[in-house]
C-alpha cells in the first residue's frame, strides 16, 4: 500500500510538475525583455489542446511515426523514475541504475531520430544528424560525471551516489552538468527553441511533422527531460541527505527553480552559438566533468 | 552425455558435407540436426560446470586424439551451432539452386565444412590438431567467401582474406611449436603455473587477433564481409571472427600471461571500439558499415577480457569475473544481433541489388518484415534497453566501475575504457539510426528501391528466430548466468561459484517491465490517434509543396558531422566540382572513406618490401661465372670467420 502511494506520488511529481519548467523559463525571458509573456501554465493548455486534435501524417511515414513518440516518452519517464527525488528516495534502485538511466535517455533519442527520418524531410534529417552527433560528446560528459559521482561515493546506484561533497568537485560538476543540460534539452546557446527558421534548429527540426497527441507526448517528454536533468544537477551538487524531509524537498524544489531561472537567464543574455562552436562547448563540458572526476579521485577514500 | 551428442553432431555434419552438392533437402536436414546436436552438447556442459574430456588411443599425425569441451569452448560452440543452423535455412532462400546453379551446391558443402571445422577447433585439445582444424576452418571460409568468383571485388577480397589469415596462422604455428617445445608435447591443457610460457601470449594475441579483426588487424574484414554472400557474411561476422576471440580467451585462461597483457588488451579493445564505430558511421555501403561495427563489438569484448585479465592479475578481484561474464555474453549477443542484421542486409541486397545506402530509401513499404527486424537489430546493437546488447554492456560497465572503486592501478585503465564505451555506444546509435533511416525510411531514391520485394519465408524464419533470441537474452538475462559462471570458472578456477550478480535478476524484471510499458503506451497512442482522426499529407518541407526524393539526407550527409571529428584517422577522399559561371554544367561532391589502414599503411609498406626484394633479386641473374664468384667469396668469408675464432 505504501509503495503504491509512493509510486503515485512520484508519478505525479514527474508527470504533473514537469510542464511547469518551460513556462517558468518563458516567464523569466519575458521578464528580462520587459514583456508580460505567456502564462506559466501555457504548456498545460497546449498539451490539453493537442491531445484532442486530429493528426496529420506524412504520406511517406509508416505507422511507427506516431508510435515512436510513445517510446520516447516511456523511456524518459523510465529514466526519471530511476532518479531519487530528495526525501522520497529512488523508486527502484539497483547497482548500475545510473547506466540504465543514461541508456534510457539514448533509447529516447533513437526513437525520436527514427521517427524524424520517417518523413524523408531534409530539415528533419538535419535535426537528427545534429542530435545524434552532439549526443556523442554529451554522452562522454555524462559518463565522466557518473564516474566522478561513483568515485566520490563508492557506489553505482543513483540512490546512494548522489551524495555531493562540497568543494571544487561540486563546482566543476555543476558547471559541466549545466552545459550538458542546455545541450541535451536543446536550449540556447546550442539550439533556439523559439526560432522560426528550421535551418538553425536541432530538436524542433526533428519534430516538425508531428501533430496532435504524438506531439503532446513529445512536448511533455521534453519537459520531463528538462526536469530530470535539473533534478540530477541539483542532487549531484546540493547536500540534502541529512536534512529533514520537508526541508530537503524544499531545497530540491528551490534548486530546480534556480536551475530553471538560470536557463531562462542564459537564454535572455546569450545568443545561439554557430554550429561549429557547439562541439567546443560540449568538449569543455566533458573536460569539466573529467576534472571533477580527477578531483574526486584525489579526494581520498570515502 | 556430452560425448553422446557431440559424436552425432560430427557425423551428421560430415554427412551434410557429403550429400550437400546433390540433395539440398537432405543437406538442410543433416546440417540442422548436426547443429542441434552441437547446441545440445554445449548446453550439457553448463550445468555440471566440470566439462567433458575424451582421450583416445587413435593416432592422427603421430599424436593421440584428445578432445575436450569446457565452459569456455561451449559458449562458442552454442553460438556456432545456432548461427550455423540459421544460416543454412537462410541460404535456401538467399542463394537458391535455381538462381545460382553452379555455386549453390558448392556453397552448401563448404557451409557444413565450415561449421564442422569450427566445432573441431573448439574441441581438439592438441596443438597439432588445433592447427589442422584451424586451417580447415580458414580454407572453408575462403571458399564460402569466394562463392561468386566472377566479380573482381570478390576475388580481391578473398585473396586479402587468405593472405591475412595465413599471416595469422604463421604466428599460430610459432605459438604452438614454441609451446610444444617448452612443455615437451603437443597436448594442450591448463598450464597456469609454468611462467616460462607467459611471453607466448603475444604470439597468440597477434595470430588470433588477425582472425578476430581488432583494430588495426581488421584490414581483411570490411571487404570480406561486404563481398561475401550475406549468409556467409553473417557467419563470418557472427561466429568466425569469434574463433579468434576464442583463441585469445582460451590461451589467456590456460597459460600464464605477461603482466602487461591486461593493459594491452584493454587498450586494443578501446581503440577498436572507438575507431571501428567511427569507420562504420562513415561508410556508404551498408554491409561495410556492419563489418566495421563488428570491429567495434570485438573491441567491446576485448575491453571486458582486458578488465578480466587485470582483475586476475590484481588478486582475483570479483570485478574481473563480472567483466569476463560481460565479454562472453557479448560474444553471444553480438552473434545474435549481427547475424540478424546481416540477414536483413542480405534481404535488402536480394531485393534491390545494391549495397549503396544512398540508392535505397522507403523500403519499409515493400519490406515491412525486414524493416522491422532490422530496426530491432539496430536497437540491440546500439546497446539500448530492453534488448540484449545492453545487458552485456552493463556487465562490462559494472566490472569497470568496480575496478575504479578498487582504487588500484587498474582504475587508470578502467576509467578511459568506461568513457570510450559510452562514446562508442552513442556513435553506434548514430550509425544505426543512419543505416536504418537511409535504407528503410523516407522515399525511394531509385527505381530498384521502389520495386523491392519482401524476402521469402526461408529468409524470414531465421531472422524471426534470431530476433527472438535477442529479445529473450534481453528480457531474461538471469537464465544465462549458469553458462557464464561455468565459463568464468573454466577460465579461472578461483572464480568458481554460481552466485549470480544481483543486478542481472533486477535488470531482467526492469527490461520486462520496460518492454511491456513500451508496448502498452505505443498501442494506446496508436488507438488515440486513430480515434482522433488520422489524415495523410505531404511532408512539411519548410513550405515547399513538391519535395522530391533527392532532397532527403543521404548516407554521406548523415555521417558528415560526426565523421568530420574523426577526419584525422578516417582520411576521407573528397571530389569536389563547384558551380561556376552563369550556366553551370553540373556540380559534384563525392566523399569516400577508404580502407585507411590498408591503403595508407599496409599497401605502402608492402610496396616498400617489394622494392627491396626487387633490388635484392638483381643478385640472381643466371650468370654462372658470377655464381662461382659468390661461392668463392662465401667460402673465403667462412674461412676468415673460422680463422678469427681459432685466434686466442
Amino acid at each position: 500500500m505504501k509503495s503504491l502511494l509512493d509510486l503515485i506520488l512520484r508519478l505525479d511529481c514527474w508527470l504533473l510538475l514537469a510542464p511547469l519548467l518551460p513556462g517558468i523559463i518563458n516567464k523569466v525571458k519575458a521578464w528580462v525583455a520587459g514583456r508580460r509573456g505567456p502564462p506559466v501554465l501555457q504548456l498545460y493548455y497546449d498539451l490539453a489542446r493537442l491531445w484532442k486534435k486530429s493528426v496529420v501524417m506524412s504520406t511517406l511515414a509508416s505507422p511507427a511515426f506516431v508510435i515512436l513518440p510513445a517510446v520516447t516518452w516511456v523511456a524518459l519517464l523510465g529514466a526519471a523514475m530511476l532518479l531519487p527525488l530528495g526525501p522520497l528516495g529512488a523508486g527502484l534502485s539497483f547497482r548500475g541504475d545510473a547506466l540504465l538511466m543514461l541508456y534510457l535517455l539514448a533509447l529516447g533519442r533513437f526513437a525520436t531520430a527514427w521517427a524524424a527520418m520517417e518523413t524523408g524531410s531534409a530539415f528533419e534529417g538535419m535535426g537528427t544528424v545534429r542530435e545524434v552527433s552532439y549526443a556523442v560528446l554529451a554522452e562522454a560528459a555524462m559518463i565522466a560525471a557518473v564516474l566522478s559521482l561513483s568515485v566520490q561515493s563508492g557506489s553505482l546506484s543513483l540512490a546512494t551516489m548522489l551524495t555531493p561533497s562540497l568543494g571544487a568537485s561540486a563546482v566543476l560538476l555543476a558547471a559541466g552538468l549545466f552545459i550538458v543540460l542546455l545541450a541535451e534539452n536543446c536550449r540556447v546557446p546550442f539550439d533556439d527553441p523559439n526560432t522560426h527558421l528550421e535551418l538553425t534548429m536541432i530538436h524542433e527540426a526533428m519534430v516538425l511533422d508531428h501533430s496532435g497527441p504524438p506531439l503532446a507526448a513529445i512536448l511533455h517528454g521534453a519537459s520531463m527531460k528538462l526536469l530530470l536533468f535539473a533534478v540530477l544537477l541539483v542532487q549531484a551538487v546540493l547536500p540534502m541527505q541529512h536534512l529533514q524531509p520537508l526541508a530537503a524537498a524544499g531545497l530540491l524544489a528551490g534548486g530546480v527553480l534556480g536551475v530553471t531561472v538560470a536557463v531562462g537567464l542564459v537564454e535572455s543574455l546569450l545568443a545561439r552559438f554557430a554550429f561549429r562552436r557547439v562541439p567546443l562547448l560540449l568538449t569543455a563540458a566533458f573536460l569539466l566533468c573529467l576534472f571533477a572526476l580527477l578531483v574526486a579521485w584525489k579526494g581520498g577514500v570515502p | 552425455m556430452t560425448g553422446l551428442l557431440l559424436l552425432p553432431a560430427v557425423i551428421l555434419l560430415v554427412m551434410a558435407v557429403v550429400v550437400g552438392a546433390r540433395w539440398p533437402r537432405l543437406w538442410l536436414g543433416f546440417t540442422l540436426a548436426g547443429a542441434g546436436a552441437a547446441l545440445g552438447a554445449a548446453l550439457t556442459v553448463f550445468p555440471s560446470g566440470g566439462g567433458w574430456e575424451w582421450q583416445s588411443k587413435f593416432l592422427l599425425g603421430g599424436e593421440t586424439v584428445h578432445l575436450r569441451l569446457d565452459g569456455v569452448s561451449a559458449v562458442f560452440m552454442a553460438l556456432a551451432a545456432v548461427v550455423g543452423g540459421a544460416g543454412a535455412v537462410y541460404a535456401r532462400g538467399y542463394w537458391p539452386d535455381h538462381g545460382h546453379p553452379a555455386t549453390a551446391p558448392r556453397g552448401r558443402v563448404w557451409w557444413s565444412a565450415l561449421v564442422l571445422s569450427m566445432l573441431l577447433v573448439l574441441t581438439v585439445s592438441n596443438g597439432l590438431h588445433f592447427l589442422m582444424a584451424w586451417e580447415a576452418f580458414a580454407i572453408s571460409g575462403y571458399f564460402l567467401l569466394t562463392l561468386d568468383p566472377r566479380k573482381p571485388a570478390v576475388r580481391a577480397a578473398g585473396w586479402l582474406y587468405l593472405a591475412t589469415s595465413h599471416a595469422g596462422t604463421v604466428c599460430l604455428f610459432a605459438f604452438f611449436t614454441l609451446l610444444a617445445a617448452r612443455t615437451g608435447g603437443w597436448d594442450l591443457g591448463p598450464l597456469r603455473a609454468d611462467a616460462s610460457c607467459a611471453p607466448l601470449f603475444w604470439l597468440a594475441l597477434a595470430g588470433f587477433g588477425m582472425k578476430a579483426g581488432f583494430f588495426p588487424l581488421h584490414i581483411w574484414l570490411p571487404s570480406a564481409h561486404a563481398n561475401a554472400p550475406s549468409h556467409v557474411s553473417a557467419i563470418m561476422s557472427g561466429v568466425a571472427i569469434k574463433m579468434g576471440v576464442y583463441g585469445i580467451v582460451r590461451f589467456s585462461g590456460w597459460l600464464p600471461v605477461p603482466p602487461a597483457a591486461g593493459w594491452v588488451v584493454i587498450g586494443l579493445g578501446a581503440l577498436s571500439a572507438l575507431l571501428g564505430i567511427a569507420f562504420a558511421l562513415a561508410q556508404n555501403d551498408f554491409k561495410r558499415l556492419l563489418a566495421y561495427c563488428s570491429v567495434e563489438n570485438i573491441g567491446i569484448i576485448l575491453i571486458g577480457l582486458g578488465a578480466a585479465l587485470l582483475g586476475r592479475e590484481h588478486g582475483d578481484a570479483g570485478w574481473g569475473r563480472l567483466a569476463l561474464a560481460g565479454a562472453l555474453l557479448h560474444v553471444w549477443n553480438h552473434g545474435a544481433f549481427k547475424t540478424l542484421l546481416f540477414f536483413g542486409a542480405g534481404s535488402v541486397l536480394h531485393a534491390t541489388g545494391t549495397r549503396e545506402m544512398s540508392r535505397l530509401g522507403g523500403l519499409w513499404r515493400r519490406m515491412p518484415w525486414t524493416a522491422g527486424l532490422f530496426a530491432l537489430g539496430s536497437v540491440a546493437v546500439a546497446g539500448l534497453p530492453p534488448l540484449n546488447g545492453f545487458v552485456s554492456e552493463l556487465l562490462i560497465y559494472l566490472g569497470l566501475f568496480d575496478a575504479v572503486a578498487g582504487r588500484q592501478a587498474s582504475a587508470w585503465a578502467a576509467m578511459p575504457a568506461v568513457i570510450v564505451l559510452a562514446m562508442s555506444g552513442a556513435l553506434a546509435l548514430a550509425a544505426f539510426a543512419k543505416a536504418g533511416a537511409i535504407i528503410f525510411l523516407g522515399a525511394a531514391r531509385t527505381k530498384p528501391a521502389a520495386a523491392a520485394h519482401e524476402c521469402d519465408g526461408w529468409m524470414r524464419g531465421p531472422m524471426l528466430a534470431l530476433a527472438g533470441i535477442c529479445l529473450v537474452l534481453g528480457l531474461a538475462p538471469v537464465l544465462l548466468w549458469p553458462a557464464l559462471a561455468s565459463a568464468a570458472a573454466a577460465w579461472h578456477p578461483a572464480w568458481a561459484g554460481a552466485m549470480s550478480p544481483e543486478p542481472l535478476a533486477t535488470l531482467g524484471w526492469v527490461n520486462l517491465g520496460l518492454a511491456a510499458t513500451l508496448a502498452a503506451a505505443g498501442s494506446w497512442l496508436w488507438r488515440k490517434v486513430r480515434a482522433n482522426n488520422l489524415r495523410r499529407a505531404p511532408t512539411w518541407d519548410c513550405g515547399y509543396g513538391v519535395p522530391s526524393a533527392k532532397m532527403q539526407y543521404t548516407s554521406g550527409s548523415f555521417a558528415g558531422l560526426a565523421a568530420g571529428w574523426f577526419g584525422w584517422v578516417l582520411r576521407p577522399v573528397r571530389t569536389l566540382r563547384r558551380v561556376r559561371g552563369h550556366f553551370p554544367a553540373h556540380a559534384l561532391r563525392l566523399e569516400r572513406v577508404p580502407e585507411t589502414v590498408l591503403e595508407r599503411v599496409v599497401f605502402p609498406a608492402g610496396g616498400y618490401v617489394m622494392e627491396v626484394s626487387t633490388a635484392v633479386r638483381r643478385l640472381q641473374h643466371g650468370r654462372l661465372s658470377a655464381y662461382i664468384l659468390y661461392v668463392v667469396a662465401g667460402l673465403a668469408a667462412l674461412g676468415v670467420l673460422v680463422f678469427m675464432e681459432s685466434l686466442p
